[in-house]
């Protein structure tokens, strides 16, 4: 398990203190896949690298299994971080060894046997289907590719732990997707526990149990990601979780109803119900819907009729349907 | 009496004077790198570990190796040369012969060399130091199997031009009585006024200066895994290497 608390980075700078991260507490349950979503400067790069102590906080607690990594000593350190693998947004992978030698390469530093490691390489190769590549040059090779064989190092030396900072980012949609399920597959596996740094909601959708919202260098909101997802709290995670929204939301007046899809409801037909039930016309402002782990998730702004009485009628059809929905403004 | 060939250089080439001032030349220009590279190399490994981006800061040490590595560079050579002919002295016993000119090549050549290792090793991407600290890679380590095979072909190309540097200032051996190619220009072509003896050292030096930029762009590019062999782009990637010769 991984416990964050009240980690603070200060990066000082001849034009005053820059605050890269304030008041995180943070924990990693076993097991999970834990998203950190937020835009671009909002911190979740340097807070990934707390993790592993890339970047030493300024004030603040990492404790894994226990151990507050802030106490331990350099060589300690550098044990735990075997424990912990990281891969890259830009793979970061050795340019002048082959693919089997960058896999064997954290083998290497703990000086395994060189048949050992060689045993463990082609297995690892073959985890991340890409046996048939082991003697090929980095350069030779596609982005979807390349992070897999930085997958493979970062497992090599058999880590509890998998942090991946903007995995994808870099990748097409249909290789991210091959990525994904990649990590999935560790995480269901192998037992791994992964930390996924994003920006991009699809990533904590396809692949994260749980999800931290990251902004202006804070925890603005976390938990399960079926319940973040249903319910986005903060401005932000709105703004990520169902882009388009506030504007459809700020752009018409009237009132304004969103209705949440948990699951099976979003096959139902709600708003011909709706229609051809109640006679009432909504006007849709907005429909997004996901797949989240087989089940669909979706949010739906419609406008409520002008008239209280109809507003009820539509809000009770919703009720019956099962359909949760929250009063927007 | 030919017309076009000076009787000195007739001379030269009979005695075998020119050939063996070859020799000289190429054994004080690689002994005295390859001793600058035994000093310059960790020094400009030092230099960027310690640098301010580097693995193990340390500004004070940083910043009085940068100083001294600069002042250094700062001599004109020929200052250089009999500015530190005491050096030689106190070390080998003599301040002049081409004992004295390696010593002398060595304190020139190490603050140069460093720079250029400096300038290599910064080229490697900090995101592969970055994975392999996140590894729990030493220090020591990530010099060991990061930075130097990483840097590989760049040093070459590096070792190259302070090879080719070395050997233009093995040319003023003559100055303190040492011998080679330099050293036959200036006393049997300057001071005879035998332009001829002059452009057939100058010729050779040349030759020599050819063969090892080559031969070490060879090496460097053999090295080099970064770009797909066998494809358009073995093209621009020589291209790249023409470029790193001036």
């Amino acid at each position: 398990m991984i416990q964050l608390a009240g980690l603070k980075k200060i990066y000082p700078s001849p034009s005053g203190d820059i605050v890269a991260l304030e008041n995180i507490d943070l924990t990693v349950p076993d097991g999970a896949v834990y998203g950190i979503i937020g835009l671009s400067g909002a911190g979740k790069s340097t807070l990934v690298r707390c993790i592993n102590l890339l970047e030493r906080p300024t004030e603040g607690s990492v404790v894994i299994d226990g151990e507050d990594l802030m106490q331990v000593k350099k060589k300690r350190l550098r044990e735990i971080r075997r424990n912990i693998g990281m891969i890259f947004q830009n793979f970061n992978l050795l340019e002048q060894r082959t693919v089997e030698a960058n896999v064997r390469f954290p083998l290497e530093l703990t000086h395994v046997k060189r048949e050992r490691a060689n045993a463990r390489v082609s297995e690892l190769l073959e985890l991340v289907g890409l046996s048939e590549k082991a003697k090929a040059y980095p350069s030779q090779l596609s982005g979807g590719q390349k992070q897999r064989v930085a997958i493979a190092r970062a497992l090599a030396s058999e880590p509890k732990y998998l942090l991946c900072d903007e995995a994808t980012s870099a990748l097409d949609p249909t290789t991210t997707q091959s990525i994904l399920e990649l990590l999935k597959q560790i995480n269901r596996d192998l037992g791994v526990t992964i930390i996924v740094i994003t920006h991009e909601m699809k990533v904590v959708e396809s692949i994260c149990t749980d999800v931290a919202v990251i902004d202006k260098s804070r925890i603005v909101e976390e938990g399960r990601v079926e319940d973040v997802f249903s319910f986005p709290q903060s401005e932000i995670a709105k703004e990520l979780i169902i882009p388009g929204l506030i504007r459809s939301v700020e752009s018409s007046g009237g009132k304004k109803l969103r209705l949440v899809f948990n699951g099976e409801e979003a096959d139902t037909p709600v708003i011909s119900g709706i229609a051809l039930r109640l006679g009432i016309s909504v006007n849709i402002l907005y429909a997004d819907t996901k797949n989240i782990d087989g089940k669909t998730f979706g949010h739906m702004v419609i406008t409520l009729p002008a008239e209280e009485e109809k507003a009820e009628l539509v809000k009770r059809h919703l009720d019956e349907q099962g359909v949760t929905y929250k009063e927007e403004i | 009496m030919n017309l076009l060939v000076s009787s000195i250089l007739q001379q030269l080439f009979d005695q075998n004077i020119i050939y063996a001032g070859i020799g000289i030349t190429i054994y004080l220009t690689f002994l005295s790198t390859i001793a600058a590279y035994l000093f310059g190399l960790p020094l400009g490994i030092v230099l960027i570990v310690t640098g301010k981006d580097g693995l193990h800061p340390i500004p004070w040490l940083n910043k009085t190796l940068g100083f001294i590595v600069n002042a250094f560079r700062s001599f004109p050579f020929i200052i250089l040369l009999v500015a530190f002919l005491p050096v030689s002295k106190f070390l080998i016993g003599t301040r002049d012969g081409n004992g004295a000119m390696i010593i002398i090549l060595i304190i020139a050549a190490t603050p140069y060399v460093a720079r250029m290792v400096e300038s290599s090793l910064k080229e490697v991407d900090r995101g592969v130091v970055e994975a392999a600290r996140s590894m729990g890679a030493s220090n020591l380590q990530i010099v060991w199997k990061v930075y130097l095979p990483e840097a590989m072909p760049s040093l070459i190309v590096g070792a190259v031009i302070s090879t080719i540097t070395v050997l233009g200032y093995s040319a003023m051996a003559g100055e303190i009585g040492g011998d080679g190619l330099g050293a036959i220009a200036i006393t049997y072509g300057h001071q005879r006024y035998k332009d001829d003896v002059i452009w057939v050292c100058v010729a050779f030096m040349a030759v020599i200066v050819e063969i090892i930029q080559e031969g070490g762009m060879l090496v460097a590019r053999k090295l080099d895994h970064r770009i797909r062999q066998n494809s358009k782009k073995s093209k621009e990637k020589k291209s790249i290497y023409k470029e790193n010769i001036s």
